[in-house]
């Protein structure tokens, strides 16, 4: 008989999400329910009546690890709405920032992921924060590469986290010879690593794979070699960048797309009826709580020709370079080939980038509402935002960000797999499920404390 | 190096009414000239992977961060906090070290100071741009505060 088990929350990805899972007797996935539980309200409300240069800033907010794709999108969506063609050098400008931040992530998410893998030839999990060899000079070599994506970016950006220097039309400025130097330093230092990098996950990756068994919370679980396995289709708008309503052949198609509400796709409301203390950290749900996918997801299932597809890292290799290894691993492996491509393309653009070229059009109109729309390729996938600007103001803004397209496809690559394994399944995505707030709340014996510290 | 000897974060999300308070006060300290080893930074909801995690040790000294904070004050109260007064889990990066805090492991080698400012409203899960009048009125006693905590003395017009 199938039981319930629920994982809440996920770890080790960006924002809150839960899992819900049928099992059978044997503890496999019948099925599987992968849903957001932060509840985000609003942008497209917010977003109505400002002008188009407020909506990249507030939906580059939304999320505390991707501001750089959602304001590349928003900005290409009013650019792409108003119709303005942005000149050359601003353009690879964008492709360097955008490019920095993918190196980044992927380096961030090799820590995530390395603690679910073992040491090669051993049955030791790896700790990326061990002071000991190898992995100390592996987090080292992951660190200065985050170093360089995050200086890359602030250089190309103006600022590194939420960047400064896009802006409809363009850029505000243009980098100096030497600016442009040290990008072009830092790129090679940076590929040196990166291959290193690559060389190293693949075979971290590749040692997964062929073990039968491995180890969760003090679990013997066995691993089969379909992990992941889905036959979703895959959506990819460009190996690196993006396309946008105004390209001459776009690689997305609005009519293809469609939304439906999470009630149509994930379960009703069941109980949970297995409950395992043991699952690191601190256990599942306990027993006879009630749980509601349908009603608790809060995200919405885009479709694309009428299923759930995938984004990310995979989805690009397959669009793009023939690449065609399912599961878990496959997809792994795909980011991490991304890594020498993502600077490879660096270097590429910083050699052509003219530091006296011009960074932003002459003539910026101001919208006739025209729908437009423009796809970023994010590190997890693509980033679709859509856009009506009408006399410089928004009238309709909407956006379609990776993680959503993807939890609908990571559910159905859950089925089939043992329910220990689906953190490391739905970690494959690299998720980011959108942010909240951050508000430090000190607790009641500390509020007296604090309070003897008010300055006046 | 990406950051200097001194570091100061403004953390939160202005789409949130209040928890755009750090970012605000960024803003602020942005219009001034600090001295070269300053570094200000609006790190918006990224202060645990874009900041906290990538800071070295050998070069970087000393850390401020901006945000607000609920220690049950009148609105547009300010205090100030060591890493050691901040409940479990303020900084937990859920993109998570190891589900352990990073300025928890900071902490040892590199001064952290908190500035927290009591908000009046904040909206989450709804979005709503815009400071209540007591939190924005924090703000030019916030930027007094941080000026002072690094030892800049920015004379009497501030």
């Amino acid at each position: 008989m199938s039981k319930v088990v629920e994982i809440s929350p996920t770890t080790r990805h960006e924002g809150h999400s839960k899992l819900v899972l049928k099992v059978n007797d044997a503890g496999i996935i019948e099925t599987g329910n992968w849903c957001s539980i932060t509840p985000v309200r609003g942008v497209e409300k917010l977003a109505v009546g400002k002008t188009p240069e407020q909506v990249p800033k507030i939906a580059s907010r939304v999320c505390g690890i991707c501001p750089i794709a959602h304001c590349l999108a928003a900005t290409e969506a009013m650019e792409a709405s108003i119709k303005v063609e942005i000149p050359k050098d601003a353009k690879l400008l964008r492709h360097i920032l955008q490019l920095a931040n993918r190196l980044h992530s992927h380096a961030l998410h090799n820590i995530l992921t390395l603690p679910d893998m073992y040491l090669p030839g051993t049955d030791v999990k790896i700790n990326p924060f061990s002071p000991e060899e190898p992995v100390r000079s592996v987090a080292k070599r992951i660190q200065r590469l985050r170093e360089i994506g995050q200086t890359i970016g602030q250089i190309a950006g103006g600022e590194a986290i939420h960047p400064s220097n896009p802006k409809v039309g363009g850029m505000y400025e243009n980098c100096s010879e030497q600016a442009r130097t040290k990008m072009y330093d830092l790129a090679k230092e940076g590929l040196v690593l990166a291959h290193q990098q690559a060389e190293f996950m693949i075979a971290v990756l590749r040692n997964y794979q062929k073990r039968d068994w491995v180890d969760v919370g003090g679990m013997k679980v066995a691993l089969p070699k379909d992990l992941g396995y889905h036959d979703q289709g895959y959506l990819a708008t460009h190996p690196f960048y993006g396309s946008s309503s105004m390209d001459e052949n776009p690689t997305w198609d609005i009519r293809r797309f469609k939304e439906v509400r999470p009630w149509d796709w994930y379960m009703g409301e069941m109980e949970v009826t297995l409950e395992e203390p043991k699952y690191p950290v601190g256990g599942t749900t306990k027993l006879g709580t009630k749980v509601n996918p349908q009603m608790e997801a809060c995200t919405g299932i885009p479709m694309y020709d009428g299923q759930p597809v995938e984004v990310g890292p995979r989805a690009r290799l397959v669009t793009y370079r023939n690449f065609d290894e399912k599961g878990t691993i496959g997809q792994q492996i795909a980011r991490q080939m991304e890594f020498q491509d993502c600077l490879y393309e660096m270097i590429d653009c910083i050699d052509e980038l003219n530091p006296k070229g011009k960074v932003c059009a002459d003539y910026i109109p101001n919208g006739d509402g025209t729908l437009g729309w423009a796809s970023n390729e994010a590190p997890r996938g693509t980033d679709v935002h859509l856009a009506k600007v009408k006399d410089w103001k928004v009238q309709y803004f909407s956006m379609l960000v990776p993680t959503t397209w993807n939890f609908a496809t990571c559910s159905a690559a859950l089925k089939g797999a043992p329910w220990q394994l689906a953190e490391v399944i739905m970690r494959g995505y690299d998720p980011c499920v959108s942010c909240a707030t951050h508000m430090i709340v000190v607790d009641e014996d500390h509020k007296i404390v604090a309070q003897k510290l008010i300055q006046q | 190096m990406l950051y200097p000897e001194i570091v100061i974060a403004g953390c939160g999300n202005p789409l949130f009414a209040d928890d755009g308070y750090g970012p605000a006060v960024i803003e602020e300290l942005q219009k001034l000239t600090l001295p070269d080893n300053v570094k200000v930074v609006d790190a918006g909801l990224g202060g645990p992977h874009f900041i906290f995690t990538m800071l070295d040790p050998e070069v970087t000294k000393k850390l401020v961060i901006v945000d607000i904070a609920d220690y049950g004050a009148e609105p547009g109260s300010i205090t100030k906090l060591r890493v050691e007064d901040l409940p479990p889990g303020s900084y937990r990066d859920a993109h998570s070290w190891d589900l352990a805090e990073p300025l928890q492991r900071i902490k040892d080698k590199i001064d952290v100071t908190i500035i927290g400012c009591q908000p009046a409203r904040v909206t989450d899960p709804e979005m709503e741009i815009g400071l209540s009048d007591e939190v924005s009125k924090a703000i030019p006693k916030t930027v007094r505060i941080v000026l002072e905590t690094i030892g800049v003395d920015y004379g009497t017009a501030i």
